[in-house]
């Protein structure tokens, strides 16, 4: 790690790690370690594109070539949110078609994105020579060694097999543009449903249960606790040697288990709007019409997700003012990062922030933060109800490892839904009906990416874009500190994390990865340099 | 055998994700069957911080063999000039382009970023951001049209936003089983094998377009019919092969109903994504496509076009991509 390592007196060391990879895009992270363990920490995002600037003055339906591109890694999701935007914006009516192929298309997103992200990001840290004293080394190696590990390789092929159904009604993935107000592009034919079902599968064959579970997709999924998942470890030779059981009884050994955890507090806008409850797509009746739920939990307790309660504060962050703006009122005014440090600024991510009796609060976006989100009473007919990691929170607490469960738990629960809504299609009927396209608008669309909470904000005036602010999951996760200083949810990941050696700081890898954080997905990036406050101390190159 | 360097600028990822979906070969057969040594890539590889400043320090110095540098992304050259709107590995992201162009033998660029600029260099460009010798349409771009790589060509452009996997990774088999030499180079330096022909050349909606059968709505509609009338398809006026090598094994955005953006083109996103320009056909006098394939004139498309609708049989006009 362009590890860069202060000492002093009293055993502080302060670690610069430029870049961290494989979190797609530009990471660089500062953290202070006191006796072996980080004491503070601040994620700096260093790259800017400038989308939302480019977005306005343009065709309102702009951001469905745009924002797709704003992410290639999750560039599905973008196009799911930006055309719900536009329906919200103009009023549309969906078939109900329409939205089953939308949703099964994000669902496909989502479904290539967990495999790939965990063989090929995330668990060839596993392999780390730190680990080496480890009983179970050898075998993560024989697994998840990078291009030679005998699941690596499957890894990766196996994550490009959803996405044929992606292209199969959108074209091509990533970046199709087939979503637009009032329904989806094409039409399919017989074959393409049917084709869908066999590539399902195929990934269910061989992978998802064969390699990956040990076990049914239905025995999985009957695990509601983590007692249950000890039971279930223990119930086969199966379950204990899959990927999944190896995965669980490595993270207990190497104690990824143990740190991580974060703030605590999870944000989810939910997807997957039902195809009977959202052809006439309001702001309004979004919450009801979900399946996968949403809703802000503050440790405690839930709220209700209001998009309205979202803010945008850009006091630390490399934008002009020190504003905390609803996006339909945000503002993207790049300063020049030379600039904004001497301002205190350090990051290209605006820092998002919810509202809770009118306070802001820092909240995790995710697959850990959805999946708590499913534990609380359903607000909706179709709304998906699993207790399973409200109780891992609750009784294990978060940590890296839980955070990477519970996006790897999903891919049973989408392959049981993707064939679900294939069914639904009514191949005789409309895919598509053709909306006004209102000259005058306010719009918000929103889904779960793969790795979190997206939004998108659309303001039409004068028949084009006045305004478009985009906020990523990696935007709620990696976002710097607010005005009050209030660090943001990655960076408080990293407090308390131990760091074996300081040369070589694995842990931090770790954390940082099991956000999936793609950097690019936060539209604005940037690199720092040592804070102010540090400056007193030595600066010595490794 | 040949190294490789992949670095990421203004990118969004998408040639990254795109290159993981290959088949024949896989990303992994690369390494394991051709030889291709992935010196590191920023989603691949396993260095953090100083591991890779190291590593890049000695492919410039000479001490570490660079045989192919892909860049992926727009190179950022903003505010004024100092790139440090991208900042990689402590410097400005330009300041590494420039130096590891230098002493690679081929540079590749992968996706319409880093061949010309692509959406974060429309108007206004608030990145300043331009492709690595092309900047949109014109020759130049960060390394000037001058520019040839220590094997002596200049960048390989492989547009597309994104590229399609296939694309690059017979590019990346061609240099690393020695036919180098046969990688042809259009006038925007593309590769021809696979930028010669239109995207349209395989399109299943060809039969359509002959006899000027517009589709008239986009859904049920596309069942029939040829989007180049309504909906803007650049099909006919683009170079690509989508229609030849299918997009994940599967498909086309042509076949799915979704016209053509032309993104393999370096004006785009054409018409600079201006208000009634996305998915609509631009006309002349409420009639005339106003973009015409390479060598047709208005007048010669009005009488082929009235021909073509007098003599289009009548299943031309019924729906063919039926359930």
């Amino acid at each position: 790690m362009a590890t860069k390592e202060v000492k002093t007196a009293s055993e502080t060391k302060e670690l610069h790690i430029s870049p961290v990879g494989r979190v797609e895009g530009d990471l660089d992270v500062k953290v202070i370690i006191e006796d072996g363990v980080v004491k503070d920490a601040w994620t700096e995002a260093s790259m800017f594109r400038g989308f939302e600037i480019i977005l306005r003055g343009k065709d309102p339906q702009a951001g469905l070539i745009v924002t797709p591109r704003v992410c290639g890694i999750c560039g599905g999701s973008h196009l799911y949110k930006a055309a719900f935007a536009l329906d919200t914006a103009w009023q549309t009516e969906l078939p109900p078609n329409a939205l089953l192929i939308r949703n099964i298309a994000q669902a496909c997103e989502t479904a290539q994105s967990i495999p790939r992200w965990f063989y090929a990001l995330f668990a060839i840290d596993l392999v780390h020579r730190n680990y080496a004293r480890s009983s179970m080394y050898e075998e993560a190696v024989r697994r998840f060694a990078p291009f030679t590990g005998k699941h690596y390789e499957l890894g990766v092929t196996i994550s490009a097999k959803p996405v044929e159904i992606y292209a199969i009604f959108g074209g091509q993935w990533p970046h199709s543009s087939f979503m637009v107000p009032g329904g989806v592009m094409g039409a399919p034919n017989l074959a393409d449903i049917t084709r869908a079902k066999a590539i399902m599968e195929y990934y269910r064959e061989n992978w998802l249960e064969s390699v990956w579970l040990g076990c049914s997709v239905d025995r999985w999924l009957e695990n509601k606790t983590w007692d249950d998942i000890m039971a279930w470890l223990e119930e086969s030779e199966n379950h204990y040697n899959s990927d999944l059981g190896f995965f669980i009884r490595y993270c207990m050994d190497i104690g990824l288990d143990k740190y991580g955890g974060g703030v605590g507090r999870y944000i989810a806008t939910g997807t997957y709007l039902h195809h009977e409850l959202y052809t006439k797509p309001t702001i309004e009746g979004r919450n009801e019409a979900l399946q996968q739920p949403s809703g802000v939990y503050d440790g405690e307790k839930f709220h209700e997700f209001d998009h309205m309660n979202v803010r945008e504060d850009v006091t630390h962050s490399f934008y002009e003012g020190n504003s905390m703006l609803h996006p339909w009122e945000g503002e993207t005014i790049p300063v020049d990062p030379a600039d904004g440090k001497k301002r205190g600024k350090y990051s290209w991510a605006k820092a998002p922030r919810y509202l809770i009796d009118g306070k802001p609060i820092t909240v995790e976006a995710g697959p850990l933060a959805r999946q708590v989100a499913c534990g609380q009473e359903p607000k909706g007919k179709y709304w998906d109800h699993d207790p399973l990691f409200l109780n891992l929170i609750r009784t294990l607490g978060p940590s890296v490892m839980v955070r990477v469960l519970a996006r790897m738990h999903e891919a049973a629960k989408l392959y049981k839904k993707i064939h679900e809504w294939l069914d639904a299609i009514e191949l005789e009927e409309k895919f598509y009906i053709k909306p006004k396209e209102l000259p005058e608008g306010k719009g918000f669309g929103a889904t779960e990416a793969a790795r979190g909470a997206l939004s998108d904000w659309i303001v039409i005036e004068d028949g084009k874009i006045k305004n478009y602010q985009i906020i990523t999951p990696t935007a709620w996760n990696i976002g710097p500190r607010d005005a009050n200083g209030t660090r943001g949810p990655m960076e408080e990941a990293f407090i308390g994390a131990p760091i074996a050696n300081p040369e070589d700081p694995i842990e931090i890898g770790h954390i940082a990865r099991s956000f999936d954080s793609c950097l690019v997905c936060t539209v604005h990036v940037y690199d720092g340099k040592t804070s102010k406050e540090l400056a007193k101390y030595r600066i010595v190159g490794k | 055998m040949a190294t490789a360097l992949w670095l990421q600028g203004g990118a969004c990822s998408g040639n990254t994700m795109s290159f993981l979906n290959a088949d024949e070969p896989t990303v992994c057969d690369l390494v394991t069957d051709f030889g291709i040594e992935v010196l590191w890539h920023p989603s691949l590889g396993m260095e953090m911080g100083n591991q890779v400043q190291e590593l890049l320090r000695n492919i410039v110095n000479g001490s570490i063999p660079l045989d192919v540098f892909i860049f992926e992304g727009t190179v950022i050259q903003g505010p004024n000039g100092s790139g440090r709107y991208n900042m990689f590995a402590e410097r400005p992201m330009k300041d590494w382009v420039y130096e590891l162009a230098h002493v690679a033998n081929y540079v590749v660029a992968v996706g319409n970023c880093a061949v010309q600029g692509n959406i974060p260099a429309t108007p206004p460009n608030p990145t300043d951001s331009t492709g690595l010798q092309f900047h949109r349409t014109e020759m130049g771009g960060f390394l000037g049209k001058d520019f040839r790589s220590k094997a002596g060509l200049p960048v390989i452009n492989i547009p597309g936003c994104p590229a399609h996997y296939d694309w690059i990774t017979q590019i990346l088999v061609a240099i690393a089983t020695g036919r180098g030499k046969d990688i042809k180079l259009d006038e925007y330096n593309r590769p021809q094998t696979f930028f010669k022909t239109y995207t349209q050349t395989g399109c299943t909606r060809v039969q359509f377009y002959e006899y000027k059968i517009p589709t008239e709505e986009f859904g049920q509609g596309t069942r029939k019919g040829c989007l180049f009338y309504e909906f803007g398809c650049r099909g006919p006026e683009t170079h690509s092969s989508c229609n030849r090598i299918l997009w994940n094994k599967q498909s086309s955005k042509t076949r799915a109903g979704h016209p053509c953006i032309g993104c393999t083109e370096y004006g785009f996103p054409h018409g600079e994504l201006e208000v009634g320009t996305i998915f609509k056909t631009q006309k002349v006098l409420g009639v005339i496509p106003k973009e015409l394939q390479e060598g047709i004139d208005p007048v010669s498309y009005m009488v082929h076009a009235a021909i073509a609708r007098a003599v289009a049989p009548k299943w031309a006009n019924e729906d063919m991509f039926v359930v």
